[in-house]
């Protein structure tokens, strides 16, 4: 007998194939092309509202919520991101802009996640799976994160959140400071810092962690040193607008390695922290051209082509059927492993 | 996902990873009626493991009084709803079967009702909720609120108290993680951060590979997973292993009790290693006095083994609560373990005697037999008690500790009445 978990698998595989064949329910991001531009000079790599944004064309890559791996969330709030690129010839500066009424800049307390957004390259040359990559085909992944941002200004201490907390002292601490920002002595007490983890890092000298994966569950953080990736976000009336830099070229196996007049293939992701989204549970976009202008501005390519190529030409009642056969197979599989649930007990 | 087989529930259970089993699993048993709820523990635990910054709502080691208390704020009656509801959209009724009984696979019977694994629909891996700062805030509310009489004036009861229950009643439940064979944390956790160890059955997070999402702490039916906003990653109780592994300066390389269970003035705590077949079943080994109490007796009963993570930490049930509170708690074992706590037999009287009398775990007693000392009626059958010596041996065979049934008594002699 299939068991939940099969089935739920085969339910995700449908999807999935529908994502891919029907380009609905998911939303799809295929056959999109992002110009990066090629502009003279220092990049606005901490301006989202500088004119030479201009010169790149938006596009607006469609978003749907994870579904394949669990934990899932159907209904993840961001359902679309405008990015626009550049580059000078050394750099690239990538900008994402997505609405987010709700701004959450803060983890310390236990029901609080953090608004994010993700950049990911395959590291292979053929496109592994679109989100988190898979095993043997590698993505380099960068993610901004609202609280990291944040904190570069000011970080937020457990006394902004408690105000009314107190302590006479913390074992390990710097004695005569103030007990509640005073240094750790020995970071054993700050395990996680003392096991190395990036998370745990008294401070960020970038909002972007730099992260390799392979496949769901994966996901790694590159050692400090190779924490090459800059990054700049800005919230205002309900619209984040987040900034990615980094020299297009790496020597790192591990990262993306970019040159101008080349195509490459790029996904995006994003996060809304009121909505408990973190990890697996967030938006995805599937794989979306990135295409690096030639070093001559004259060379900026045309304006994208933002209607995609529809995967095979059939007529729209044929598409029609189509779809009414799959939710049938998806509708039939989700009663089976009801009455499967029933009998099982 | 794979089937795994949990004893507790007397059948297959669905579970996200496929059985692999430590060699030895530790595993205590607490003793509710002994409980003087003085939470040395708590303390022992939170100056030895969480006294640092981002911590503090951090109790390894919690003693909640019930019905009331709780930390976090009522964990076990809204982890109960969910399980409740999920059988309510199931159309499954929860129930256990005790004519399936077996021994060794089955203790308690069959459990017809869902798992945390198994009502967790397709989104999720475990069936939980994570709760907020505020549910974690006050982990000692309702200490010592006992349940009131109904009627009489100001509550008092016309008629007093009598065992085997109480009609006003309360008593301590004393709680660390579970470290349990089939964790739900670990299933839960998208990024296999979590881990059981191979020697000893000890669940820990790794604290590089964790990225803070808190999915443990939605997981975890007994929330002992827990969140730490200083480093953005989740802590939990780590069975104090270095102490399980005898790295301890007092241990003379041989495992050692935890802190909890070593502090404890009350002499409730009873904490070792059991011997774990391939197949996840515990090695016989009756002359282990957790086997013994656990497995044989079956005195003490896993906390809510209806979640289905098989828990380590066994209880031996109070006499006083109400029956349907405590099966709801302990399982359908609640009144045979009661039965037999009350009127212990000669063996099981001998080996209650180790509770809290070594630093060291006992992995082997040994009883000398003595005199006949006294004769009663309990529970209108006559009752012997023996005044029996029981030897306890570490895991080096050494003999560590050896206790008589009737404690030895020592009288001043009337000239010096008051010398110490
Ligand atoms: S009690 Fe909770 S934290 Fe401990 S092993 Fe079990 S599921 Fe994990
Ligand atoms: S076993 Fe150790 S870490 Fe766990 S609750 Fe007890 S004292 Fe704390
Ligand atoms: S130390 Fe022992 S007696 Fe005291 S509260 Fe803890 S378990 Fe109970």
């Amino acid at each position: 007998m299939l068991t939940r978990n099969r089935l739920t698998l085969l339910m995700g595989l449908a999807l999935a194939v529908a994502a891919v064949v029907f380009k609905t329910p998911l939303a799809s991001s295929q056959g999109l092309t992002i110009s990066v531009a090629y502009v003279t000079g220092e990049l606005p790599v901490a301006d989202p509202f500088s004119e030479l944004w201009n010169q790149a064309t938006a596009v607006e890559v469609p978003l749907s919520a994870q579904i394949i791996a669990k934990p899932i969330q159907p209904a993840t709030n961001i359902k679309s991101v405008t990015t626009r690129a550049l580059h000078n010839g050394e750099e690239i500066a990538l900008m994402m802009e997505w609405a987010d009424p709700t701004r959450d800049e803060s983890v310390l307390r236990v029901e609080d996640f953090r608004d994010g957004a993700a950049v990911q390259f395959p590291l292979a040359e053929s496109l592994p799976f679109y989100c988190m990559g898979q095993q043997g085909g590698d993505v380099n992944i960068w993610h901004w994160k609202a609280d990291w941002q944040t904190a570069i200004n000011a970080r937020q201490e457990l006394h902004d959140q408690f105000p009314n907390m107190y302590v006479d002292q913390y074992p390990f601490t710097e004695e005569g400071e103030d007990a509640l920002t005073a240094a750790y002595t020995d970071i054993a007490y700050l395990t996680a810092q003392a096991a190395g983890n990036l998370m745990a890092a008294d401070v960020h000298a970038s909002p972007v962690e730099n992260l390799v994966a392979g496949g769901f569950g994966s996901l790694t953080s590159q050692p400090l040193e190779r924490q090459n990736v800059q990054g700049y976000g800005e919230w205002s009336d309900g619209v984040w607008r987040v900034i990615y830099s980094r020299s297009l070229a790496s020597a790192e196996s591990d990262d993306v390695s970019l040159a101008p007049q080349t195509v490459y293939s790029v996904a995006f992701a994003a996060w809304d922290g009121s909505n408990e989204e973190r990890n697996g549970t967030k938006s995805t976009s599937q794989w979306v051209s990135l295409q690096l202008a030639d070093f001559d501005a004259a060379a900026v390519s045309p304006a994208a082509e933002e209607t995609p190529v529809a995967p095979f030409s059939l007529p729209g009642w044929l598409w029609l059927i189509l779809l009414v056969l799959l939710s049938l197979l998806v509708g039939g599989s989700a009663f089976y492993y009801h009455l499967g649930t029933k009998r099982a007990l | 996902m794979p089937d795994v087989y949990n004893w507790h529930l007397g059948r297959p259970m669905t579970y996200p990873y496929a059985e692999d089993h430590p060699q030895r699993q530790f595993v205590a048993v607490f003793n509710i009626n002994r409980c003087i709820g003085c939470q040395t523990c708590t303390g022992s635990c939170k100056a030895t493991w969480t006294f640092s910054r981002g911590q503090e709502y951090m109790w390894w080691n919690n003693v909640e009084t019930k019905p009331y208390g709780s930390y976090p704020q009522h964990w076990d009656v809204k982890t109960l709803k969910l399980l409740d509801e999920a059988h309510q959209a199931a159309g499954v009724t929860a129930s256990w079967d005790k004519s399936q009984a077996d021994d060794q696979a089955a203790p308690y019977g069959v459990y017809n009702g869902l798992a945390l694994t198994e009502a967790s629909g397709p989104n999720e891996q475990v069936l939980g909720y994570l709760p907020a700062e505020s549910e974690w805030r006050a982990p000692n509310f309702y200490e010592d609120t006992s349940t009131a009489y109904k009627g009489g004036a100001f509550g008092l009861s016309q008629d007093g108290a009598a065992l085997p229950e109480h009609q006003a009643w309360f008593f301590y439940l004393m709680r660390i993680c579970n470290h349990c064979t089939y964790p739900a944390c670990l299933a839960a956790c998208p990024r296999k951060a979590i881990y059981k160890r191979e020697e000893d059955g000890i669940v820990l997070i790794d604290q590089e590979r964790c990225r803070g999402y808190r999915k443990c702490v939605e997981a975890c039916p007994y929330k002992k997973s827990m969140y730490r906003g200083t480093t953005q990653v989740s802590e939990k109780c780590v069975g104090c292993y270095p102490r399980v592994e005898g790295k301890d300066p007092l241990s003379d390389g041989v495992p050692m009790e935890t802190r909890c269970m070593a502090v404890c003035p009350g002499k409730i705590r009873l904490n070792g290693l059991v011997d774990i077949a391939e197949d996840g079943s515990w090695i016989e080994n009756p002359k282990h006095p957790l086997y013994f109490m656990v497995r044989m007796e079956q005195i003490a009963l896993p906390l809510y083994p209806q979640f289905g993570t098989e828990p380590n930490i066994y209880y031996i049930p109070p006499r006083w609560a109400p029956r349907p509170y405590l099966r709801q708690m302990f399982g359908p074992g609640v009144d045979r373990a009661i039965e037999r706590y009350t009127a212990p037999s000669r063996e099981l009287l001998a080996v209650m005697q180790l509770f809290r009398t070594t630093q060291k775990m006992i992995f082997r007693y040994e009883i000398e037999e003595g005199p006949l000392v006294r004769e009663v009626e309990v529970n209108g059958k006559g009752w012997q008690m023996y005044d029996d010596t029981v030897i306890g041996f570490d895991e080096k065979d050494r003999e560590i500790v050896r206790l008589s049934v009737v404690e030895p008594l020592h009288e001043r002699s009337t000239e010096r009445p008051n010398s110490i």
